[in-house]
């Protein structure tokens, strides 16, 4: 009798392996209801063991039993069992879609395991389910925010507060959280006062309001909140990381790493961390350990893969990249009709680039500018390759689907996606009336460059260029899910990165595009001339502060935010000499990129 | 180890095939242009008897063909160490040193070819060539000389020796010489056997006068500005030509018939190729009709293209044109020929985009260019000549090797800047900047065979001269 390999107990027939037609009908399994009763009565006094027993036994004859499926789950919760009650909760919703409780807690398990885009959609049949209900809004108040569409997250959080009719203290936390990622620092802060001031002793408010203050360069502050917090909740892990993480930008190395080892220490099994080992390999860095900073990289990927189950999706990247490249060629593209340009509306410049390849960097520089408003990674070309084949009414999915452009009704398809695409830019609410521009900096959006040009003729293109073997050291020295988690590995990192190049080469070589290369190693040798050629090539003046980026006082949300406060160093440049001896496998990889980028292995 | 199964003449016999039987089969495919058998059967041979110079040799031109020039040169080499200085051993490496740019070992190799065998005049002819590609003109010539007074009906000594006198400027009997070209074994024939006369310039109009728009369409282009001039004498015109140029050559006669099939073509009385109207007006180079421009562009395509172009392009930088190859299977496309990449002196200039007017297999390079420049590779776009002489009228000049869209540009009276191998091909002349054949046009020749460095920084300079003085015109 093989059991579930999701750890729920239950045969495999009557879980993971269930088949929909065995289920009897509930009628036969009436004389049930009671066990459910008694497993719930006795789930609620404690007496977890029977109540497990019960819903086993339940369920072994009727496995749709919502009762004891929910009770099963809570059990599995709490003994940490994730996968089995992920499996057991997302059961119960698919049995009953309109059963809220459960769809709120699948979401808020999704979320916590960083499946975003699924949470969303069960978070979007929460609202669906109970428009008015303000839980379901903080649901995807909180999937929207840690899904990088702050905007639409703020929204919903908003709606929570005209809905409960009061000023929850966590909710204020959690909008200040919202604000803060969408670079409104002093809104966030006066929402963490007051949200401190209702309840002062809620550890997520103060560490928010402590990472909050750190990333808006006001240290003293983040560090009097932390001293607070030690007091108050002593070793506490968060409150460990996030000391660290100021100790470094502070440049306090050898302190940071005190503290790192602390947590190390306090941990039940002695080790970091993904997050607090790739901390840790920073500070390394900074220290000029670079040996050591790459054993804590290397293990923090290790970690973090094995934790999170994501491995690179070599298959889905490889087939998604050959039907691009076999799609987009220059007779196609020679019948295809293109989007027209909005007069009306401020216009997208794509920061293109492999993730920290310098792109946070470009981006904090164009919008220095007065008339360009930032708009940071933006998800939704990515969301038009999923919508797509709904809005073109094509059987076919992304890019085939774009074929329907041939047909007479589908004409303007491309304007259609490309207000679809400026309607969103728009609910974001970034853009002010002074902005004539607005950047979507998406790292890997270049992936798609074919689709931008179609529904953006006119959009600058500014792809960031950078010596791949530095794009590699920044992609092992942080952790990134763009790409399919092709950085959750160097190697896969390095073909990925191939891929996407070589689809680029193809790209530009079938189509004509407005498309300005721009080296990362430039903008810190050369930087008046090449932010001059982009503004030039943009077709805007040029504004002496962009070359001040690092007074930009906006906060930019990725994973660069802490470099790109600070003026250009050359010390970024050609960093991977000093890991020259780790990166030796990924450089017969790389080779052709290397030398077609006109750089060298030194 | 097992030996070699020999390969068998045909399926019915099972009778081994004597190895000179198997080099004559070979040598048959060879000529017949069945390349990868006599590859295949050669391959077997020199398995059996290495050094068989003979085999060694036909292998060395087989690779050749097939494009493998270091093997090629490696067999060759080969072939003459143990062939003991055969001249036509000697005669066929020098093309290979040649294509590959070892000009002083191509000479030598000639010069000894001459040596062992002086009455050949094949040899001589082939030394002259060699002259030729070392810009040794005077010496090419008087190599073609020779070798035309030992056989006064060898076409390719006529040829070499027109195309050697017409880059010295001497055009009246470089014409002449030039009328040998269609006899050269291997030429493509002007046209289907026909029963009329060619034209001798002698007016009619009563009867209509046949053109061909023959060779590549850079001599089209070049050519068709004596349209009018024949026009004159023979009003009633029709040009069989490639459907690439159709619309343009009606912009030289309102009349113009244009036919792609030589089924179409109307009853003529006489025939003449475009190349030949030279010689039929006469011109020399005090009197080359450079009547600019004789091309124009589209009004409504043009400010399509401008629209396009000022989408794309910065709107303040200077719009350079960029070709930097022409058609790969042209004779002397090795050498004419250079890469995008070659052009990052001109890339390096502030305030300029490069516009690719690129067509065929060379034009994937965009994809690869990352200069500072930006690069817009409108090349992708261009459907047909009207859409490539829309865009020049949007560009500030082009830079191009010696290709179509450099003769184009020029035709249209637009800066068109040439960029020529060491030894140009005879319409560009010697030792000049300009030509009399476009007013617009200005030539930058190579110092040093295959090298276009020096080239490159020369045209940066020029441009940044050109950008930097204030503007005239």
């Amino acid at each position: 009798m093989p059991l579930c390999p999701c750890g729920s107990g239950l045969r495999t027939v009557r879980c993971c392996g269930l088949e929909i037609g065995s289920v009897p009908p509930a009628e036969s399994t009436r004389h049930l209801v009671p066990l459910v009763e008694r497993a719930v009565q006795a789930h609620r006094q404690g007496a977890l063991e029977t109540a497990e027993r019960l819903c086993l036994d339940v369920l072994e004859l009727a496995p749709d039993r919502p009762g004891a499926l929910m009770v099963l789950y809570q059990i599995r919760r709490t003994e940490g069992k994730l996968a089995a009650a992920e499996a057991l909760i997302r059961r119960v919703v698919n049995f009953d879609p309109n059963n809220f409780p459960a769809t709120n807690e699948l979401a808020l398990m999704l979320m916590g395991r960083g499946a975003l885009a699924d949470a969303e959609h069960h978070a979007r049949n929460a609202v669906r389910i109970a428009p008015e209900n303000p839980q379901a809004h903080n649901l995807m108040g909180m999937i929207m925010t840690e899904a990088q569409r702050p905007q639409i997250g703020e929204y919903h959080y908003r709606k929570v507060l005209d809905l409960a009719g009061g000023r929850d203290p966590i909710l204020l936390a959690n909008l200040a959280w919202n604000l803060k990622n969408q670079g409104r620092m002093e809104e966030a802060r006066a929402l963490y006062e007051e949200s401190a001031a209702a309840a002062p002793d809620v550890r997520q408010t103060m560490l928010g309001w402590a990472r909050l203050e750190e990333a808006d360069r006001h240290f003293d502050a983040a560090a009097e909140k932390l001293d607070r917090m030690d007091a108050q909740w002593p070793n506490d892990p968060g409150v460990l990381l996030s000391r660290a993480v100021l100790l470094g930008r502070t440049k306090h190395y050898d302190q940071a790493l005190a503290v790192l080892d602390d947590l190390a220490r306090l941990s039940p099994d002695g080790k970091l961390g993904p997050n607090e080992l790739s901390e840790q390999g920073r500070l390394l860095d900074q220290m000029g350990r670079y040996d050591d900073a790459f054993v804590a990289f290397a293990e923090s990927k290790r970690l973090a893969a094995e934790l999170s189950g994501n491995h690179y999706m070599d298959e889905v990247a490889e087939n998604l990249i050959a039907r691009a490249r076999s799609f987009f060629s220059a007779g196609r593209l020679s019948t295809l009709p293109r989007a027209g340009t909005r007069q009306d509306v401020a216009q997208p410049i794509f920061v293109l680039g492999f993730p920290r390849s310098g792109t946070t960097l470009v981006e904090q520089t164009l919008t220095a500018h007065p008339r360009i408003a930032a708009g940071d990674e933006l998800p939704l070309i990515a969301d038009i390759t999923g919508i797509m084949p709904r809005m073109l009414n094509s059987p076919l999915g992304y890019p085939e689907a774009l074929a329907e452009l041939w047909m007479g009704d589908q004409r303007a398809g491309l304007d259609n996606l490309r207000d679809w695409y400026l309607q969103k830019v728009a609910q974001m609410g970034f853009i002010e009336a002074r902005h004539a521009w607005f950047t979507d900096k998406m790292p890997l959006n270049e992936t798609h460059m074919g689709l931008i040009a179609l529904m953006f003729p006119e959009a600058p293109l500014i792809h960031v260029i950078r010596h791949p073997l530095d794009i590699m050291v920044s992609a092992i020295s942080n952790h990134f899910t763009h790409g399919f988690f092709c950085a959750n590995a160097l190697e896969t990192a390095a073909r990925h990165y191939v891929r996407v190049m070589d689809l680029v080469q193809h790209y530009r070589a079938e189509m004509a595009l407005r498309y300005l290369p721009v080296r990362y190693e430039d903008m810190v040798d050369d930087q008046e001339n090449t932010v001059r050629g982009m503004f030039d090539f943009i077709g805007e003046s040029f504004d002496p502060g962009t070359l001040k980026f690092h007074e930009n006082r906006r906060y930019a949300r990725t994973a660069s935010y802490a470099q790109v406060t600070e003026p250009l160093y050359a010390s970024s440049r050609f960093r991977y000499r000093r890991y020259r001896a780790h990166l030796e496998p990924v450089i017969p990889i790389l080779a052709p990129v290397i030398e077609r980028l006109g750089y060298t292995v030194d | 180890m097992e030996p070699v199964p020999p390969p068998r003449a045909s399926l019915a016999t099972s009778v081994p095939v004597p190895l000179e039987e198997v080099f004559t089969i070979a040598a048959d495919y060879e000529r017949s242009g069945k390349l990868a058998e006599a590859d295949r059967l050669l391959g077997y041979i020199l398995t059996v008897a290495p050094l068989q110079a003979d085999s060694l040799h036909l292998a060395g031109i087989v690779a050749f063909r097939l494009g493998r020039h270091a093997e090629a040169l490696e067999r060759m080499e080969l072939a003459i160490r143990h062939g003991v200085d055969t001249p036509l051993y000697l005669r066929n490496i020098c093309e290979v040193y040649r294509t590959l740019g070892r000009l002083d070992e191509a000479l030598a190799t000639a010069r000894r070819a001459v040596e062992l065998s002086p009455s050949d005049p094949l040899c001589l002819h082939n030394l002259a060539i060699i002259h030729y590609e070392r810009l040794e003109i005077d010496e090419s010539i008087a190599c073609a000389e020779q070798a035309l007074a030992m056989n006064p009906t060898l076409p390719g000594a006529h040829f070499e020796l027109a195309e050697a006198l017409l880059l010295k400027g001497e055009m009246a009997r470089g014409w002449d010489e030039y009328e040998w070209r269609f006899q050269i074994a291997g030429a493509a024939p002007l046209m289907p056997p026909t029963d009329k006369p060619q034209w001798d310039g002698t007016p009619f109009d009563d009867a209509t006068l046949l053109l061909i728009a023959d060779q590549g369409f850079g001599d089209v282009i070049q050519f068709c500005r004596y349209i009018p001039w024949v026009a004159e004498r023979c009003p009633n015109l029709a040009i069989a030509c490639a459907p690439e140029v159709g619309s343009l050559l009606r912009q030289l006669h309102p009349t113009l018939r244009t036919f792609v099939k030589w089924e179409d073509c109307p009853p003529y009385r006489a025939f003449a190729a475009l190349s030949g109207l030279p010689r039929l007006h006469g011109t020399r180079l005090h009197n080359v009709p450079a009547p600019v421009p004789y091309l124009r562009a589209d009004l409504a395509r043009t400010k399509h293209w401008k629209d396009r172009l000022d989408r794309l392009a910065p709107p303040t930088y200077r719009r350079i044109g960029v070709v930097w190859a022409g058609r790969p299977t042209h004779n002397n496309d090795r050498r004419r020929s250079t890469t995008l990449a070659a052009f990052a002196p001109i890339a390096a200039l502030p305030r300029v985009a490069l516009v690719s007017l690129q067509k065929g297999p060379s034009a994937d390079q965009a994809g690869r260019y990352y200069g500072r420049a930006p690069l817009i590779n409108i090349g992708a776009e261009i459907k047909d000549y009207d859409d490539t002489m829309a865009l020049l009228e949007c560009l500030d000049v082009v830079v191009t090797v010696d290709t179509s869209v450099g003769h184009l540009t020029a035709a249209m009276g637009k800066p068109a800047w040439i960029m020529l191998a060491t030894a140009p091909d005879w319409r560009w002349l010697l030792d000049r900047a300009d030509s009399p054949w476009y007013p617009t046009v200005r030539l930058f020749r190579q110092s040093v065979a295959g090298q276009w460095g020096d080239v490159m920084s020369c045209v940066a300079g020029a441009l940044r001269e050109r950008f930097e003085a204030p503007t005239t015109e």
